[in-house]
């Protein structure tokens, strides 16, 4: 397939496709001596061939991998890895697609790597989703059931995404939530940077294992770091230079945009060091604080946008969200009031005390 | 005429947590609210540097140790410390501390004249001072969480007890809040209980010592 599509615009160059294995090989925190078993890797005929399946999401990582400037890093994904189903990318549709779905399965069984890339629908039997006439969640578990491990593209896929957003209509879930009994790693992102999905990969092919996961299966070569603690504006968050507001002196100058509500400090991605679309572009740098897309549950824990911290639910109250700021204020005012209240009625019963006994 | 007698309650360790606890908690309110929301800016470029919100970091890290020492301290005098430093003196478990607490309650209501000698905490203070205690464990954990990001320790507990590192830093913050309006409440209610009360209770946290009825015991 992947040839069908791109033998038109030339195959991949041997320098060029060097150029990319180390450019990948420095995304997944390896040394350079391992750039030449990274591209052996890549060209073996043994590699693991991939099914990619889209759910609910908008399409944006796979943009992400194939809108990248550097054309290599499209041409590679579909040359080093042998895709072998992806709605967007094959010539294939409708009933034909499927049978290429199913047939690709059945020859792959236990051998491919299933990547998922968006949410599945869980409410009302799944609804919500359905492909030729079957729901997301029946796709998913017959075809990574017979996956050797997968992999979930995408904040949606990891964790459900915007339409996992309370209320979550549709039951929106990511594909942790559904398989349990296979290997698998989240590469979270909104979109996730081309070199973290394709690092995630060829580590795979190249170790045959995994790469080192944390607590919410992301790999640590992506996900190990706040963002924070390698931005290119924390020597203005250490002097205490802000932005106050969007297009003040301080934003014009590059100023820290801790105060207008970045989630860096609480965002683990190594954007402001790979960056994206080859021109060395990423949120905070175009003067934009960090929406803190790579962490479970962002639309709902990371709003409001532009403020620093998220609103408190109000125990007892339906969906009523305050600020932490407010609640500690009245919480303060009314101990104030109490104790006052309190220290008068001591001194009212002194005097009437005082009175009593003359 | 009333007699009193004047006995020994607080050890001096226990009254060195005191103090550190007061104190880390004085300055960890500080730095920690301006480290929330630095409302003073630095210096603009092109001025002498001043790291203004480096420090503040590195005092508030100074303090929330110290504010760790003093936590350890208290939860070893609870089990270990003399017997009005012990749980079992103030936690209303037992009959005679549940009267005492009622009793207490009375009196801060103004329904009873009565001042209950306790000796060490009344039940209704230990008490809350012990809930106090248990939320100075969830302020160590958030603050160790979101400053050790990347040690595999405090990660693993910190997303066990508080998920995200958001989660962790908005727990951090509103509980800021309680021990704020803890330490107003508490100010005001030894100041209230030296006036109402026979025991000189404020002076008792530097001496050690507290005055009891000695006709009654």
């Amino acid at each position: 397939m992947s040839r069908l599509l791109w033998n038109g615009l030339g195959k991949l160059k041997r320098r060029d496709f060097l150029k990319a294995c180390t450019i990948l090989t420095a995304a997944m925190g390896l040394p350079v001596e391992m750039v030449d078993k990274v591209a052996a890797a890549i060209k073996s005929p043994q590699r693991p061939p991939v099914i990619w399946l889209h759910f609910m999401e908008c399409t944006g990582c796979s943009e992400s991998l194939l809108r990248a400037s550097h054309p290599d890093i499209a041409r590679l994904i579909l040359d080093i890895i042998s895709l072998e189903y992806h709605e967007t990318l094959m010539a294939a549709a409708g009933k034909q697609a499927e049978e290429v779905l199913e047939a690709s399965v059945k020859k792959y069984k236990g051998r491919f790597i299933c990547v998922v890339e968006g949410a599945i629908s869980t409410k009302d039997g799944g609804v919500y989703c359905k492909i030729g006439g079957r729901t997301s969640l029946e796709i998913l578990k017959d075809v990574a059931s017979q996956a050797k491990a997968v992999v979930a593209v995408g904040t949606c896929a990891c964790f459900g995404g915007v339409q996992a957003a309370h209320p979550n209509p549709t039951g929106a879930v990511g594909v942790g939530k559904i398989i349990t009994n296979k290997p698998l790693i989240n590469v979270p992102g909104c979109p996730p940077n081309p070199y973290n999905i394709l690092g995630t990969l060829v580590y795979i092919l190249t170790f045959g294992k995994f790469p080192e996961l944390d607590k919410y299966r992301r790999p640590k070569f992506g996900y190990g770091r706040r963002i924070h603690d390698q931005c290119e504006r924390r020597p203005h968050f250490d002097e205490g230079r802000f932005v106050e507001q969007f297009g003040d002196e301080g934003h014009k100058k590059g100023y820290c945009l801790y105060k207008v509500g970045c989630k860096g400090p609480v965002t683990y991605a190594n954007c402001p060091v790979v960056r994206f679309c080859d021109v060395g572009v990423w949120p905070v740098g175009s003067g934009h604080g960090c929406l803190g897309c790579t962490e479970p549950d962002f639309w709902d824990k990371m709003e409001p946008f532009y403020e620093h911290l998220p609103g408190v639910e109000v125990p007892g109250g339906q969906g009523i969200i305050s600020k932490a700021d407010k609640v500690g204020k009245v919480a303060l005012g009314a101990a104030a009031v109490g104790i006052a209240a309190h220290a008068t009625a001591g001194v009212v019963k002194k005097i009437a005390h005082k009175e009593k006994e003359e | 005429m009333m007699a009193y007698k004047r006995i020994k309650v607080w050890s001096v360790l226990l009254r060195l947590f005191h103090w550190a606890f007061a104190l880390s908690i004085v300055t960890l309110c500080i730095t920690g609210y301006y480290i929330h929301n630095p409302f003073a800016l630095g210096p603009w470029e092109g001025t002498p540097t001043t790291f203004i919100m480096a420090k503040t970091r590195l005092i508030h890290f100074i303090a929330g140790f110290i504010f760790i020492a003093a936590v350890i301290v208290r939860f070893y005098l609870l089990f270990f410390g003399n017997r009005f430093e012990r749980f079992t003196d103030f936690v209303p478990i037992t009959p005679r501390n549940f009267k005492r607490l009622l009793a207490t309650i009375k009196h801060y209501l103004y329904l009873s004249d009565e001042h209950v000698p306790h000796g060490g905490h009344n039940p209704l203070a230990g008490t809350v001072y012990l809930v106090m205690l248990l939320l100075s464990i969830l302020m160590i954990f958030s603050g160790l969480f979101l400053l050790f990001p990347e040690s595999s320790f405090w990660v693993g507990w910190g997303k066990t007890l508080f998920g995200t590192q958001q989660s962790a830093r908005l727990v951090h913050y509103f509980f800021f809040w309680v021990f704020l309006v803890f330490s107003l409440i508490h100010v005001y209610l030894v100041v209230w209980n030296d006036i109402f009360g026979c025991e000189a209770i404020v002076s008792s946290i530097f001496s050690g010592r507290k005055f009891v009825r000695s006709d009654k015991h």
